[in-house]
């Protein structure tokens, strides 16, 4: 029997199978689909110190191979979290990383350390890369704030901390640096790609919020390249791949490329099963590489020009 | 989020599966509308009127997510017993399209049965279905179901209503469908057009309105379609004070309720508007709660 498990900083996981944030609701609503104990993790829903109602609709568009969103981190606020969400994901079976989007700094942080007193969470993951709220892509761009966001983030929180990064920079490395740099555990690679979908007969975007981010297969290898270079820049930092996944295929060709783990994100919305279903196909892929643990193809992909 | 029907049924997404079912058959019923029906006896006997189920070809990108639909019928065997579900779409885009060109024996992936279903039927009354659009498609199971002519989810009709009678308002003549399951099901149709080609020439609440005018009052109005037609319906209802509740429509991604694509604002009971997952929390909701902007 082949050893899923991986290590994360701090982190450990029995499988490398995550789910993404925002893609899996509060995993209750997933909970008739599959056995949600055999992945190697959930992340639900962003959640934020007060409720927002989000962005007004429509949300969403399917585009070319991908989904274009602006939902606006619609949620009931931390302490609704805390009260109805929390008591019901400690019950199911694996690892549970709480995703937080703060305000500024001062909310992260906030939010950070009263999670840091709740039993039964994995780690928590920064959402500091959401392109739908004003604030959101303002500190995911900047390295110093999220150097200083992560520094002060560890020191409130006992708990392994995820840097969600957003692609919509000029250097991914300068970021997946910063956030290393503060204390990550590791970094979630990559949030949405800023985007928009046209009506040009009504000459309006489609949706409500104009723009959005883009995910799904369309930015698969858009995801990679940034894996693959964040890897090689800082190979001691381990890295979620996330962008696109629908298939085992997929996830091999992100932990190869240096990924310790992934989460399969959109994928779900349009195959309900499809993460317990990777669990189940990644032994086969193993086998194929003559591997018998996930850790050691980790970053084993190797450039054509060397 | 309530998972349980008032009605004390266990509803989707907690009871909600996913697999890969055959096509039994894939056919035009109107103007670039299709009735298509695969096998799937579990998901058959289990889903009631007012539900709906995702459905994609598998495997693929393009399309990338499901598309929802209505149950339109449960198909049964010679005794009764479900084997597969019928819905019927119009085709409006690339995911609709790759649908149209299914064929008998192909595969489909589904995912259901979603949302909630509708309650039982004021007994011994009249009730109207006002459907615009592709919208009539919820009220053939659900006027056999109030009707007590046939069982759904294992669940018959005790006290049935008296009547059950659909206005659907139509573009043309051509995009009428299923005109005949209706009329065997002993639902009565009326129909309003846009330019007249048949039945009445207008809106299709135009036939409510003439028909509460006339005191002609229906225990119970179900409405589904485009949102000017549910907002014009939902106005009507209010000036006569007829209960009604109404089946939204809004886009979806997932379809169970992990995306948020689908809110819609719903009056609460402490008078404040909150968005709800037409999803997981409709696709039922009274009208009254409906707000319209």
């Amino acid at each position: 029997m082949a050893d899923f498990s991986v290590k994360l900083g701090r982190l450990w996981l029995k499988n490398p199978v995550l789910v993404a944030s925002g893609t899996f609701g509060y995993v209750r609503e997933m909970a008739g689909f599959f056995d949600i104990s055999r992945l190697g993790g959930v992340i639900p829903k962003t959640v934020t110190a007060r409720s927002r109602a989000g962005n007004p609709t429509p949300r969403t568009v399917e585009t070319a191979s991908g989904l274009l969103n602006a939902i606006g981190l619609d949620n009931d606020g931390i302490d609704h979290f805390r009260s109805h969400h929390l008591p019901y994901l400690r019950t199911v079976g694996t690892a549970v990383i709480a995703n937080i989007a703060g305000e500024d700094e001062d909310g992260f942080v906030a939010m950070a350390e009263g999670l840091g007193t709740e039993p039964g969470l994995a780690a928590i993951e920064l959402n500091v890369s959401c392109p739908n709220v004003s604030h959101g892509l303002d500190m995911g761009i900047n390295p110093k704030a999220i150097r200083d966001l992560v520094e002060r983030v560890r020191k409130v929180c006992p708990y392994p901390i995820i840097a969600k990064l957003t692609p919509n920079v000029t250097s991914i490395v300068e970021v997946a640096r910063a956030a290393a740099e503060g204390g990550a555990d590791a970094v979630s690679l990559v949030n949405t790609f800023k985007g928009m979908a046209v009506n040009w007969r009504k000459r309006r975007p489609i949706l409500a919020n104009d723009i959005g981010g883009l995910s799904g297969p369309a930015i698969k290898p858009l995801a990679l390249r940034m894996v693959w270079e964040v890897h090689q820049a800082l190979p001691g930092l381990p890295i979620i791949g996330v962008g696109g996944i629908c298939n085992v295929g997929d996830a091999m060709e992100f932990l190869v490329a240096g990924a310790s783990a992934v989460q399969v994100g959109t994928a779900t919305f349009g195959d309900p099963t499809v993460a317990g279903r990777l669990v189940d196909e990644l032994g086969g892929c193993l086998k194929e590489l003559g591997a018998a643990t996930v850790s050691e193809i980790v970053g084993t992909l190797r450039s054509n020009k060397s | 989020m309530s998972m349980d029907h008032p009605g004390g049924f266990a509803v989707a997404p907690a009871c909600a599966f996913q697999r890969v079912v055959k096509v039994v058959a894939n056919h035009q019923v109107a103007h670039e509308t299709f009735q298509l029906t695969v096998d799937d006896p579990a998901m058959a006997a289990s889903m009631l009127p007012g539900q709906f189920l995702m459905v994609r070809p598998p495997g693929g990108s393009d399309p990338l997510l499901g598309r929802p639909f209505a149950l339109y019928e449960v198909e049964r065997d010679d005794k009764g017993v479900p084997t597969g579900i019928s819905v019927v779409y119009t085709v409006v885009g690339k995911g609709t399209s790759a649908l149209s060109r299914c064929r008998q024996g192909d595969e489909l992936s589904i995912w259901g049965p979603l949302g909630h279903p509708f309650g039982l039927p004021p007994i011994e009354g009249e009730v109207l279905f006002v459907a615009g659009g592709i919208g009539q498609t919820p009220f053939l199971a659900l006027g056999r179901w109030w009707l007590g002519r046939s069982e759904y989810g294992g669940i018959q009709v005790q006290q049935p209503a008296r009547s059950a009678t659909l206005l659907y308002g139509i573009r043309s003549a051509e995009m009428a469908a299923g005109l005949s399951d209706f009329k065997a099901a002993g639902i009565n149709v009326e129909l309003a057009t846009d330019d007249g080609s048949i039945g009445h020439h207008g809106y299709v609440t135009d036939l409510l309105r003439a028909r509460l005018a006339r005191n002609e009052r229906p225990a119970k109005v179900v409405g589904c379609g485009p949102p000017a037609m549910l907002a014009a319906l939902s106005k009507l209802v209010a000036e006569y004070d007829v209960p009604c509740d109404l089946s939204l429509e809004n886009h979806m991604a997932c379809g169970f309720g992990v995306c948020f694509s689908c809110v819609a604002p719903i009056r609460q009971s402490d008078g404040s508007t909150d968005l709800k997952r037409v999803c997981v929390e409709g696709p039922i909701f009274a009208a009254h709660d409906v707000v319209w902007s």
